[in-house]
């Protein structure tokens, strides 16, 4: 391991990025990051909500009207090498919100996926997924932040 | 603030006056916007907004079958899915007169309470971040856990159990007598932890202090600004759906109401309802009554406009639709608690110092997601208006 990849091992933080779904992954991803039972910290991933320390970058939901322009912002201040991790089903289809519409037929609110806007990584799907799945998504993405040159 | 003009004399003067943060930051976990008038660190003024994540859910149901919109009803708000979904079908059930079996109603209000408590412990998590007692908070999300199980072994997941349908619940969702007494066992161990929790609460100087005399609500003010549920109960305000809901009307437990009017007793409320909600549980498992879950003998047909209340975590929430001659949904309405309370958290942030208004907003459990209903985009400007400007130029029922 490069001298690099092993500082960079002991300071990875995560921010939680919420662009509009329901909470229901959101609070899934906060009880993965921070609650006792299942503890993100154990690998060494730390829950920061300041974008220019961060390395992982957790989207849940759809991306709301009013969260594009933000999300774009966030995305270019945090700091290379960077992985972004897609949780739930919203940020990587749309969910029900992009596919199950009645008269209107198409929602021209929301702006999943998530791969339309910035490069996306990893993809944890369910509705919502378990914190188990969310630690193993955090962890799959952690080998290019290390990796990096 | 920047834009304010300079006046000659500027070492003098305070300019800036106005402190707004959002949509992201570290003290809001969900996106909206606060903005604070202060005058040397005393809030004078407070304004929330709430348009940020507006996905457009009243418009997307209208067309769809009724059987089908409870997939969306349910996903309007992840913390409380149980809530939408039971009001969503007890619409059509109170409109067309379908008849629900006693037992499903049993289950229903069984997962309804227990979300409640997962929905109030989130609450203690929230405050308590906030306050910047970690421990409690982190312990808070430990005991939650107990319940995010229950509702996984009933529901099958632990956030979007989706137990109710139209006429009953889900076959999957039927308590089996192994699951009753691991419903019972697990809810006993909790109290035990859980009396424990609260007493270190009320014993720690230092949490009491932050939380008590701040953020004060008077009863006339929160009957003025219609708060609900537990932000007006713990103002005095009397009122709960539940007694007036006939899926309640077999339970024994007591409605908590206190005087105070400040942070202390918005916790304390939610502490004491969640004792009060243990006891439903209780009651819901053991007098469980035999029979069929779920009555499938209806027909969707045209439904005149039909309104249903329901008591949820947050307060007084609405649904209401109308079916066409197909079973097609006509103009949903959702009303959620948390716009009734944006008011009254805007009015009792006024007076304190400015370090306590996160915590005071806090204390009235904002629910963000959900309560995003309708946003007006000013034309040829592309901005969208804040909910002051749209209450000022259209009225509050537009």
């Amino acid at each position: 391991m490069t001298l690099k990849a092993t500082a960079r091992r002991n300071a990875i933080h995560a921010m939680l990025f919420y662009s509009g779904g329901c909470n229901g992954c959101d609070i899934e991803a906060v009880n993965a990051l921070l609650s006792p039972r299942y503890d993100v910290e154990q690998y060494k991933v730390l829950w920061t909500w300041n974008p220019r320390e961060a390395d992982v970058l957790v989207v849940s939901g759809i991306i709301a009207w009013q969260m594009l322009e933000p999300l774009k912002k966030f995305y270019a201040i945090i700091p290379e090498p960077k992985a972004v991790v897609a949780i739930g089903s919203c940020p990587i289809n749309g969910n029900v919100y992009k596919n199950m519409v009645g008269d209107i037929g198409v929602n021209e609110e929301i702006f999943a996926p998530l791969e339309s806007i910035i490069p996306v990584d990893v993809k944890v799907p369910g509705c919502p997924p378990r914190p188990e799945d969310i630690i193993a998504g955090v962890v799959k993405a952690l080998p290019k932040i290390l990796e990096a040159p | 603030m920047s834009d304010q003009p300079k006046p000659a004399n500027a070492e003098n003067v305070v300019v800036e006056k106005e402190l707004s943060f959002g949509p992201v930051h570290p003290a809001l976990i969900e996106p909206y916007r606060i903005r604070l008038f202060v005058n040397d660190e005393i809030v004078e003024d407070c304004e929330i907004n709430m348009n940020m994540v507006y996905r457009g859910v009243e418009k997307l149901l209208e067309g769809l079958p009724v059987e089908r919109a409870l997939l969306i009803t349910e996903k309007v708000c992840g913390i409380c899915s149980n809530v939408h979904a039971w009001n969503s079908v007890r619409v059509i059930e109170e409109g067309l007169k379908i008849d629900v079996p006693e037992r499903a109603n049993y289950i229903r209000t069984l997962t309804h309470e227990v979300q409640r408590i997962t929905s109030h412990l989130i609450f203690f998590g929230h405050a308590f971040e906030v306050v910047g007692h970690e421990t409690f908070a982190m312990r808070s999300f430990l005991l939650r856990e107990t319940f995010m199980d229950i509702l996984a072994y009933v529901g099958g997941n632990r956030v979007m159990p989706s137990v109710p349908i139209i006429g009953g619940i889900r076959p999957r969702a039927d308590l089996t007598e192994g699951l009753k007494r691991a419903i019972l066992e697990r809810v006993d161990e909790f109290e035990k932890k859980y009396t424990e929790y609260v007493n270190r609460i009320v014993a720690d100087p230092l949490v009491m202090s932050r939380l008590t005399g701040v953020g004060l609500l008077s009863k006339a003010d929160a009957i003025k600004y219609h708060a609900t549920g537990p932000t007006g109960r713990a103002s005095g305000w009397d009122f709960d759906l539940r007694r007036d809901m006939k899926e309640y009307k077999s339970f024994d437990y007591n409605i908590i109401v206190l005087q105070d009017c400040d942070n202390k007793a918005r916790v304390v409320q939610r502490a004491l309802e969640i004792v009060e909600s243990l006891k439903i549980i209780r009651q819901a498992v053991k007098n469980l009554p035999e029979g069929p879950v779920v009555n499938r003998s209806w027909i969707a047909g045209r439904m005149d406009f039909y309104t249903a209340l329901l008591e949820s975590y947050r307060g007084e929430l609405m649904h209401s639709y109308a079916l066409d001659g197909q079973g097609m949904i006509r103009s949903y309405k959702i009303r959620t608690p948390t716009p009734a309370n944006l008011a009254a958290m805007e009015k009792a942030c006024v007076g304190d110092h400015v370090t306590d208004a996160i915590l005071t907003i806090a204390s009235c459990d904002p629910c963000l997601a959900c309560c995003t209903r309708a946003e007006v985009v000013e034309s040829g400007r592309g901005r969208v208006m804040s909910d002051t400007e749209i209450i000022r130029k259209y009225g509050w029922r537009r």
